[in-house]
């Protein structure tokens, strides 16, 4: 395991990681970079280059997570990380699974209780991450946003205070882990319990998508609980003592 | 994964030629992951690692972080350390690989470590549920909570947790929508006992 650094090719890191395309993507890079290293992209992008090489290890590798350098990004630029990773999932994530599951269990003519019922628990799983996440962009994002203004600008305080009476994170800590617990008991019902009455080659690929989806949002939780959380509970401990 | 078999090597160097050097000559030979690092306190950027682990590093470096690397890597796993010598003269004192070494000396001495770390291996965690173990799960998947199981069965909420904890570390299934479904697919209940559409 060698850490991917700001002279890193690019093209070497997702040859090494593929699991990272869209990861690049949402940090504003497409395809067809050539031999560039990431300080070059980065500069060429403006995009934050620490910010960079940071996501791109935590996301690659399972066991990094350097939490105090991690906490010295703005809040602004961890937010806009975190809406790209909702819109990914959302506008293709999401949808993707949707097609696959269908495809994977219809392909059986004599419909089964069985796939009926890994259906039922897809949709249930899914309607609670939409909205968790519109949650979150709705009121939690919207709300670290502010908070964070007003930190950068005391003069709208009392606006601040009127909208928010009795501010803080706490109460939007949700159930991130609850959400993790459900995709990884779908994968071990589909791969210990139910009867392969449907197509391999389609419940792989359905699989195969679950798998990413969950590396995904698993680097997704952890940028939250981890990083965003903290920082606001930062914030929010400098508001208090201004007051 | 099966963290239990997990074993990887941490690389202490501030010297790349060792770091590079040495992984090159390792990685053909085992089977874990190397983390290369240039300064022993690096090792707290990476709190998520798991398993058995072999610390390779000169011995001033390991005398330096020694009580910080058992901080930071996990209880559960066995922790080894191992020192790089460049001094030929001086009588080893713990495990060691000298610098002079041969490439087939080198994984030789690193395997004979690696395979002392316990890894549990040959015991194979019991799947099957026991009948009390049952019993929480069908009155779990009726929508009972802990308590009301609780007042069911005679025990205490204590007792209950620790079953369901069992029941989720025997099946791989946390969420009492997956539990459900796996009590309908092992037929230990009924389709028609449960409202699919509330329960799962």
């Amino acid at each position: 395991m060698e850490l991917f650094n700001e002279h890193s090719k690019l093209a070497s890191v997702i040859l090494k990681d593929h699991s990272l395309l869209p990861v690049i993507n949402r940090l504003g890079i497409k395809l067809g970079f050539g031999d560039v290293t990431i300080r070059t992209i980065c500069e060429e992008k403006g995009i934050d280059l620490n910010f960079f090489v940071e996501t791109i290890n935590v996301f690659h590798y399972e066991a990094y997570f350097p939490e105090k350098r991690l906490l010295d990004f703005s809040v602004s630029m961890v937010i806009d990380y975190l809406v790209k990773t909702h819109q990914y999932y959302v506008n293709y994530l999401i949808p993707e699974n949707d097609r696959l599951i269908e495809l994977f269990l219809s392909a059986d003519p004599d419909e089964s209780t069985e796939n009926d019922l890994v259906r039922k628990f897809y949709s249930k799983f899914k309607e609670e991450f939409v909205i968790h996440i519109h949650f979150e962009e709705r009121v939690m994002f919207p709300y670290i946003l502010e908070l964070n203004r007003v930190i950068e600008n005391p003069a709208s305080r009392a606006q601040f205070k009127q909208k928010y009476p009795d501010y803080s994170i706490s109460g939007f800590e949700k159930e991130h882990s609850n959400m993790d617990d459900k995709m990884d008991d779908l994968k071990n019902i589909i791969i210990k319990y139910l009867p392969p009455n449907y197509d391999q080659n389609r419940g792989n690929t359905f699989l195969a998508n679950l798998f990413m989806f969950e590396k995904d949002l698993k680097n997704h939780s952890r940028i939250e609980d981890h990083i965003l959380i903290p920082k606001v509970k930062q914030l929010e401990m400098v508001l208090q003592s201004h007051e | 994964m099966n963290n239990s078999l997990n074993k990887s090597i941490v690389l202490i160097s501030l010297s790349d030629v060792i770091l590079t050097g040495l992984s090159e000559i390792l990685k053909g030979s085992i089977a874990g992951e190397i983390i290369q690092l240039r300064r022993g306190d690096e090792i707290i950027d990476f709190p998520g690692l798991v398993g058995n682990f072999l610390v390779i590093a000169t011995p001033e470096e390991l005398e330096k972080s020694t009580s910080l690397i058992r901080q930071i890597l996990p209880a559960t796993g066995g922790v080894q350390f191992m020192a790089i010598c460049f001094d030929l003269t001086s009588v080893p004192t713990m495990p060691s690989i000298s610098i002079n070494d041969s490439s087939a000396l080198i994984c030789y001495k690193v395997n004979e470590i690696l395979n002392s770390l316990d890894t549990n291996q040959g015991k194979e965690p019991d799947t099957e549920l026991t009948r009390r173990e049952i019993e929480v799960l069908q009155l779990l998947t009726k929508g009972y909570s802990n308590k009301e199981i609780a007042d069911h069965l005679f025990v205490s909420t204590h007792t209950v947790i620790s079953h369901r904890k069992n029941i989720s570390e025997k099946t791989g299934i946390k969420s009492a929508s997956g539990l459900t479904m796996y009590a309908i697919l092992k037929k230990i209940i009924d389709v028609t006992d449960i409202n699919p559409d509330e329960l799962i």
